[in-house]
């Protein structure tokens, strides 16, 4: 097929690109504004670059708890999640469960309702554990809301790998968990490095749990970002620097995870 | 096999069935702020009554949710198809321009809410700036009407959704067959009538699915609402989830607030058995 597109076609594509972006390339460009410029009125579309807002909310706003907050939440549920579900995947994969549908049928459906309805009553469970203002409330809730995709996806992964290769270490006396550690995981390890790539872009970018079960203390970046919003008014150069340290590795992420976008972002469902 | 699946089941139960049976308990009492941690009174199902009463808003959140889905879901159905259907040819980095048109999806609801009420600021937002340009919004700020507030949620939300759209549509005109298209295209077809009779009726599968996981996901809209009109002007913006975290987490009204999230929970089941129905029905992508 001809490669080659008119210019038309690239003019439509770049005005399509501009109404995707122009939000985001607005917000990053104000990260570099002065106070001033970003209170203008009109907005000013040239200025002179600085990196204020970003020393700023590093040395005054306390923002590297945050950032180590979402980090140290991010990575363990993304383990724990992973652990978890991969196991279960596998068994669900391999093995007659009895019910397995119904139960399949449950851990897609916790996926369904509304967080908020988990929330209150989460709030109180976690209060009467003592979870709260911890990074571990937060990590269970994440962890458990994205069971549901690493299960999803990793049985997906499990049920493509031929059954003749496990067969065939049978025959040889492989036991089933050097069977699971040695064969099928290495096997379905991209579809782990998926998982876990989707996992903790969603523990990363989600904001319900972070902000009701963490109370301020084990405050997440998202949960951190709107209380920028002040009485006094908005700090809005810190908004934006946040926004861009927040959402770069989220960018980064989409990329190296871009041929499994559609089953990440619908929870291992649907595969593409 | 069972040990491998306990965990999950564990889990899974820690977060919903335990937090049910919480919140089953509390609906029944008389729970405010001042005593979390101690009974609150029996009062039976005073609490659902108050949240089902007749000056409740819990009617007027349903409705601005039904109203929100039924809105945003179709034009980022249409839109995304349109830009699908555009991009559906060679051309040079396919992929890396449809990973560029994906950046609203995948970054934070959140930092999505605060970009669009940073651009929609009075006097210095670039979007309050170019609409009073054009003659547009010049006596009231758009997010301090309820018409406008309204419609400028469901805007934020197109702009958010429809990449997602577009993926599945792009997905399924990939793994299309060519040869009813490259015969149509001999016989003469036109683009329009390919599109109509063709690709189409077998985007149908890829459609319901998206659809589907879409109005679910855009009745749980919460991040960009709490960041741009935290429900208001009034409660002109409260969508369900909105509405819920006042009651619990604002006004502290936390009986009536585990009543709500017991009702939520229940319609949100029934949605989930019906959207498990269709969708092992129309696909195979669902569980065995």
């Amino acid at each position: 097929m001809n490669r080659r597109q008119s210019p038309l076609f690239w003019i439509v594509l770049v005005l399509i690109a501009i109404v995707a972006l122009f939000p985001y390339a607005w917000i990053v460009q104000t990260s570099f504004k002065a106070r001033t410029d970003i209170l203008t009125s009109p907005p000013v579309w040239v200025f002179k670059p600085s990196w204020f807002n970003y020393t700023n909310m590093l040395f005054e706003r306390g923002f590297e708890t945050y950032l180590w907050n979402s980090i140290v939440i991010g990575l363990s549920s993304t383990l724990l999640a992973l652990f978890v579900g991969t196991l279960a995947a596998y068994a669900f994969s391999r093995y007659r469960i009895p019910a397995g549908n119904h139960l399949f049928f449950y851990i897609l459906a916790t996926r369904l309702g509304p967080p908020v309805a988990y929330a209150l009553p989460m709030y109180f469970l976690f209060s009467r554990l003592g979870l709260l203002q911890s990074h571990l409330g937060v990590i269970v809730a994440h962890t458990a809301f994205n069971l549901v995709l690493v299960v999803w996806m990793m049985k997906t992964f499990f049920d493509e790998i031929p059954s003749e290769v496990e067969e065939a270490a049978r025959l040889d006396g492989c036991s089933e968990w050097l069977l699971f550690s040695k064969i099928s995981l290495p096997l379905a390890l991209p579809g782990l490095v998926t998982a876990a790539i989707f996992i903790f872009i969603f523990s990363w970018n989600e904001l319900l749990f972070a902000m009701v079960l963490s109370a301020g203390t084990a405050s997440t970046l998202p949960a951190m970002i709107p209380s920028l919003a002040m009485h006094t008014g908005t700090l809005w150069g810190e908004v934006a620097a946040a926004a861009v340290v927040q959402t770069v590795p989220v960018i980064v992420f989409t990329f190296i995870a871009q041929r499994h976008l559609i089953s990440g972002l619908t929870f291992g469902a649907v595969k593409g | 096999m069972v040990i491998c699946i306990a965990p999950v089941i564990l889990f899974l139960v820690l977060v919903t069935l335990v937090p049910l049976v919480i919140a089953l308990t509390d609906s029944l009492k008389n729970l405010s702020l001042t005593d979390i941690l101690q009974n609150g009174e029996f009062i039976g199902l005073d609490n659902f009554r108050t949240a089902l009463a007749s000056g409740s808003g819990i009617y007027n959140s349903l409705w601005l949710t039904l109203v929100f889905v039924a809105v945003v879901v179709p034009v980022e159905l249409v839109l995304g198809i349109a830009v699908a259907v555009f991009l559906n040819r060679q051309f040079r980095s396919r992929r890396f321009w449809i990973t560029i048109l994906l950046i609203p999806t995948m970054i934070a609801p959140v930092v999505v809410g605060m970009i669009w009420r940073f651009m929609l600021m009075p006097s210095f937002g670039v979007a309050t700036s170019f609409f009073n340009s054009v003659g547009l919004f010049q006596s009231v700020p758009v997010l301090s009407d309820s018409t406008t507030a309204l419609l400028a949620l469901m805007i934020v939300d197109i702009w958010e959704w429809f990449p997602f759209m577009m993926l599945f549509a792009l997905a399924g005109l990939f793994s299309m067959p060519q040869e009813p298209i490259e015969a149509a295209y001999i016989d003469g077809a036109s683009r329009w009538q390919i599109f109509r009779h063709i690709e189409l009726p077998l985007l149908r599968p890829m459609i319901i699915l998206s659809v589907m996981f879409r109005a679910i996901d855009a009745s749980k809209t919460f991040d960009i609402v709490h960041v741009l009109t935290g429900g208001g002007p009034g409660t002109s913006t409260e969508l369900i989830s909105v509405f819920a975290y006042r009651t619990s987490f604002v006004s502290w009204d936390l009986g009536i607030g585990a009543a709500i999230c017991l009702i939520i929970a229940f319609v949100s089941l029934l949605i989930a058995a019906l959207f498990y129905k269709i969708v092992s029905r129309e696909t195979g992508a669902s569980a065995r």
